[in-house]
C-alpha cells in the first residue's frame, strides 16, 4: 500500500516536472528561434504558446489596432513537421490560412481599422504509433511603431 | 469538448492533464476544413482537445499606441516611486510590478530616461521581493544604465525582461502573481491613456480608450479562467467587471472585417465604424480607472 502510494507519488512528481520542464522549453524555443522570425517587426512580448500533439487545435484571440502594421507568425517546433493555421474575423470568415501541404510561416497586414481576428492552429493528426509526438506551437505577433 | 487556459496563464495541473491525455483516442483528421464554425464544431463532436489562449497588450504596446494617437508625456500621473516600499503584501506586489512595469514602458517610450530608470528600479525592489530576481538581475540593471541613452536597445531590454519574468513566473507555478500583473499594468496603462486625454483629448486618443474594450474583454476572459480561491484576483476581477459595464454601450471596433490589397500588402478593414467614446462614456471611463488603480497603489 505504502509502496504503491509512494509510487504514484513519485509519478505525478515527475509529471509534473516534465510538464514545467516542456513549458519552459517552449517559452525558450519562442524566444530562440521564433522571435527573429518576427524580425523587422517588434515583439508584443505576449507569448502565446504551449506543447501540442497531433489531432490538437490552439485559438487566441488577438486586437489589431488601426494605422499598425503587423506580422502575424506560428512557429512550430520540427517534430510535428507542418501544421494547419488560419486567421478568422469575428464572423469565422477566413482572412489567411496555411495549410500543411503549403505552410507559411507568417501573414503580414497593415490594420486599416482596430479589430478582433482568431488564430486557429491545428495539427494534423498521423497515423497512430507508440510514440507520442509533442512539440510546441507558438503564435507570435509583431508590429512596427 | 475539453477546452483548457495555457498561454499567458499555464497552468502546470492542465498540463499534466494534457501530457497524461495526449496520445488517446483521436480521429483521424489531416486538415483543416476551410469553415472556422464547420471546424470547431468538428472539434466538439470529436472530443478533441483545444486550447484557448488570451492576448493581452503588453503595456510596451500600448505606450506605443498612445504616442501614436498624439498623447504626450506627463510624469506627474505615475505612481510614485515612493510608494514603492508600502506593498508588502504578494497581491500588492504583483499589481503594482504591472503598474510600475507600465510606467516604465511609457517613460520609456517617451523618451524619459531618467524616470525610466527610477521605475526600472522600483520594479526591480517588487521582483526582489517576489522572489523574481532571476529573471531581473543586476546584470540587467548594468545594461538598462549602459544603453540609457539608446532608446530602442533600453525599449528591447524592457521587453525582455518582461518577458523572462512572466516565463520566470509560469514556469514555477505563480500563475496568480503573473495574471495580477498583467492585470495591473493594463489598468495602469488605461489610467495614463485617460488622464492624458483629460488634458489633451484627441480623437486618435479617444478612440484609443474606446477600443480598450476589446482588451478589457481578453482581460476579463483571461481572469474568468482562475477559480474563486484568491481573494486579490477575485477583487481585481470585480473591478474590471465594474470598468466593462461602463464599456458595454460602447460601438464599434468589431465584427467582420474586409482585406484587400493596397501596392502588394494586404489591409484589413472593419465592416462596422470606428470605435467611439461620447463624453459621459468619456467621463466614466476616467473616473473609475482612476478609482480602482488608486486602490491599487494606495
Amino acid at each position: 500500500m505504502l509502496r504503491t502510494t509512494l509510487a504514484t507519488a513519485l509519478l505525478a512528481a515527475g509529471m509534473m516536472l516534465a510538464a514545467h520542464s516542456a513549458q519552459a522549453q517552449c517559452k525558450s524555443f519562442a524566444k530562440n528561434k521564433c522571435v527573429p522570425g518576427l524580425h523587422p517587426y517588434k515583439f508584443n512580448e505576449t507569448f502565446n504558446g504551449a506543447q501540442l500533439s497531433p489531432g490538437e487545435e490552439a485559438e487566441v484571440n488577438l486586437t489589431f489596432y488601426s494605422g499598425q502594421e503587423y506580422r502575424v507568425m506560428v512557429c512550430v517546433h520540427q517534430i510535428l513537421g507542418e501544421v494547419n493555421w488560419k486567421l478568422v474575423d469575428q464572423n469565422n470568415k477566413i482572412v489567411f490560412e496555411s495549410m500543411a501541404d503549403d505552410p507559411k510561416t507568417h501573414f503580414d497586414f497593415k490594420a486599416a481599422a482596430t479589430t478582433q481576428l482568431r488564430v486557429v492552429v491545428w495539427v494534423p493528426s498521423k497515423p497512430k504509433t507508440d510514440m507520442v509526438h509533442m512539440g510546441c506551437v507558438a503564435i507570435m505577433v509583431g508590429f512596427k511603431e | 469538448m475539453t477546452t483548457k487556459r495555457i498561454s499567458r496563464l499555464v497552468l502546470p495541473m492542465a498540463l499534466l492533464a494534457l501530457l497524461a491525455g495526449c496520445g488517446g483516442n483521436q480521429q483521424p483528421q489531416d486538415t483543416l476544413t476551410t469553415d472556422a464554425a464547420d471546424s470547431l464544431a468538428q472539434s466538439e463532436r470529436m472530443g478533441r482537445t483545444r486550447k484557448i489562449f488570451y492576448n493581452i497588450p503588453s503595456p510596451m504596446e500600448t505606450a506605443a499606441l498612445l504616442k501614436k494617437a498624439g498623447a504626450n508625456y506627463q510624469g506627474a500621473i505615475l505612481n510614485d516611486v515612493k510608494n514603492v516600499d508600502k506593498y508588502t503584501a504578494a497581491s500588492k506586489q504583483a499589481l503594482n510590478l504591472g503598474v510600475y512595469g507600465a510606467d516604465l514602458s511609457y517613460a520609456s517610450v517617451f523618451n524619459h530616461t531618467q524616470e525610466s530608470m527610477f521605475y526600472t528600479s522600483c520594479a526591480r525592489r517588487l521582483a526582489d521581493k517576489l522572489g523574481v530576481t532571476s529573471a531581473f538581475s543586476d546584470s540587467t540593471l548594468e545594461l538598462m544604465e549602459k544603453h540609457q541613452n539608446d532608446r530602442d536597445k533600453l525599449l528591447d531590454i524592457i521587453s525582455e525582461t518582461y518577458w523572462d519574468m512572466d516565463r520566470y513566473l509560469k514556469v514555477n507555478d505563480r500563475d496568480n502573481i503573473s495574471a495580477l500583473m498583467i492585470a495591473g499594468g493594463w489598468v495602469e496603462g488605461l489610467y495614463v491613456a485617460t488622464q492624458v486625454a483629460k488634458a489633451n483629448t484627441t480623437p486618435e486618443l479617444r478612440q484609443r480608450i474606446a477600443e480598450q474594450k476589446l482588451s478589457l474583454g481578453d482581460l476579463l476572459s483571461l481572469m474568468e479562467t482562475y477559480g474563486t480561491d484568491d481573494q486579490a484576483l477575485n477583487g481585481v476581477r470585480e473591478d474590471l467587471k465594474a470598468l466593462s459595464a461602463l464599456y458595454a454601450d460602447v460601438g464599434g471596433g468589431g465584427g467582420g472585417v474586409t482585406a484587400t490589397q493596397e501596392n502588394g500588402v494586404v489591409v484589413i478593414g472593419a465592416e462596422g465604424g470606428a470605435a467611439t467614446l461620447t463624453d459621459a462614456q468619456l467621463a466614466a471611463i476616467t473616473e473609475k480607472a482612476a478609482a480602482i488603480r488608486n486602490t491599487y497603489i494606495n
